[in-house]
């Protein structure tokens, strides 16, 4: 792609990726939320084909949808008003969380503006290619091993906890599933 | 690639759109095309309209969403050897990719539409989605090691004598039924599912909207039957005949198949499936993946 074709869909991606990421904190939909958040996420895997990075690009679209849409399922599930008709309200501190939100906004785009960021470009067989290869599969596999067994874990559990009839007992299952807690009720 | 590419493939989708209305007449024993061209008539001649209470933005969007995630789909496919939509070298990836954006898509419809029955068609969807997607991204990496390549048209010339679907059974068994059901057709009609639903999350629509789903739906037949004939049965590769005629009779063949066997396949249930699909159909897919290792070290180097 000319570097225009590059400008024309880069831009105005990164405009709509803001925007749809300003929204979700806008809406109290749980659907809206989830697909606006995926919106944006889905919007970025396009920045990445653009700048002809088609794998990961492509990757960020495939991942990002089922990730949202599984987090819509999680959201709709788990919260007490997932359509937002109730004014359900979930901040609190607003004034300090205000404030420590746009500091940490400022602080991370003069972090992004000021650095000197490497301009050459780097062949398919440069020794830093290489080096970053032998880094992700070797020492720091065991890392990203451990963080998405961890997410498994906490995933599996969230789904027990929703199914023995949800934080409400609502149509609990009789008999020896009821754990003894519920005896003196 | 030149500038005609994107009309061409507009041209593939509607053309191949209609072929699969008028072959799901045929599996049902009505080979008349006429009815189909009614439909379609009758369909665009009403007008649009929306339900009393909804949330506009997603209702409206999800017909669009459809459409576009089918026809990007539909692109990755390599029709011949100088044809096809997008040629990059995350093509199975970028076609898995496309067709995660069906599953909004639908939810989207059954949300926004905000009646009982159209959320419940929604969310179904979304459960199914746990079912197929696994095995459907990763069967799709094990067909890409004897290639060495997620290009779709290098999958397809490694296929040159022996189609993937000898090499792969297991990786074919797998994917048939995951990519029904990305297209939502039966057995897996879920969100719409006519006889408990009342056509579920699409039941709001009408005039050009319920047009573009029903359009999209079958685009999104189109390019699976397409992907399936190119990545297992060797896609344009055949004797005597040209490669674009292979290519088509081949795509025809597992879209009638395909829906020949939703006929006379019951409507599955989605809890059961979700219970059988973590047990089976997912753990197989990490041996189809194994397999695929397996098989390109012995025989494709």
């Amino acid at each position: 792609m000319s570097d225009l074709g590059v400008a024309l869909v880069v831009w105005p991606s990164a405009a709509i990726l803001l925007v749809t990421a300003l929204y979700v904190f806008r809406t109290a939909s749980m659907a809206r939320a989830g697909l606006l958040l995926l919106a944006s996420l889905g919007v970025e895997g396009l920045i990445f084909l653009a700048l002809a990075s088609e794998f990961l690009g492509a990757l960020q679209l495939l991942m990002m949808s089922g990730e949202m849409v599984l987090m819509v399922f999680f959201m709709v599930m788990f919260m007490p008003d997932p359509g937002g008709l109730m004014g359900m309200d979930m901040t609190h501190d607003k004034r300090r969380a205000q404030a420590f939100a746009v500091a940490a906004g400022i602080a991370l785009a003069l972090v992004a503006v000021l650095t000197d960021w490497p301009a050459g470009t780097l062949n398919a067989d440069a020794v830093d290619v290489r080096a970053i290869g032998f880094e992700v599969m070797g020492r720091s596999m065991f890392t990203f091993l451990f963080a998405g067994m961890t997410l498994m874990f906490t995933m599996i559990g969230g789904t027990l906890l929703a199914k023995q009839g949800g934080r409400y007992r609502v149509g609990a299952p009789s008999g020896e599933l009821r754990d003894a807690g519920d005896e003196g009720r | 690639m030149s500038a005609a590419t994107p009309f061409a493939v507009v041209g593939v989708a509607i053309v191949g759109a209609f072929a699969v209305a008028w072959l799901e007449g045929v599996v049902a024993g009505r080979p008349s095309p006429v009815p189909v061209i009614r439909g379609v008539g009758r369909t665009l001649s009403e007008p649009m309209s929306a339900p009393a209470t909804y949330d506009r933005w997603l209702f409206h969007m999800a017909p669009t969403l459809l459409l576009v995630a089918a026809l990007v789909a539909l692109s990755t496919v390599p029709w011949t050897p100088g044809f096809r939509g997008i040629d990059t070298e995350a093509g199975v990836i970028l076609f898995a990719g496309a067709l995660a954006y069906v599953t909004p898509a639908v939810f989207m419809a059954g949300w926004g539409a905000g009646g009982g029955l159209a959320v419940v068609g929604g969310f179904r969807f979304l459960g199914l989605m746990l079912a197929y997607a696994m095995p459907l991204a990763m069967v799709l990496t094990a067909v890409g090691a004897p290639a060495e390549s997620l290009r779709p048209a290098a999958i397809v010339e490694v296929q040159a004598n022996v189609p993937m679907a000898i090499v792969q059974p297991l990786a074919l068994a797998l994917f048939v039924p995951s990519v029904m059901a990305v297209a939502f057709i039966p057995p897996f009609d879920l969100p719409q599912a006519s006889s408990e639903l009342g056509g579920g999350a699409f039941s709001r629509y009408s005039g050009l909207e319920a047009g573009l789903v029903a359009l999209s739906q079958r685009i999104l037949v189109v390019a699976v039957a397409g992907m399936t004939a190119a990545v297992f049965l060797g896609g344009w590769h055949g004797p005597l005949l040209p490669a674009a005629v292979w290519m088509v009779l081949k795509t025809a063949a597992v879209a009638g198949l395909m829906l020949w066997a939703g006929r006379r396949l019951p409507r599955v249930e989605i809890d059961r499936l979700l219970a059988f699909a973590w047990k089976v159909p997912i753990p197989l897919s990490i041996l189809a993946i194994g397999w695929g290792g397996l098989v390109t070290l012995l025989f494709y180097r």
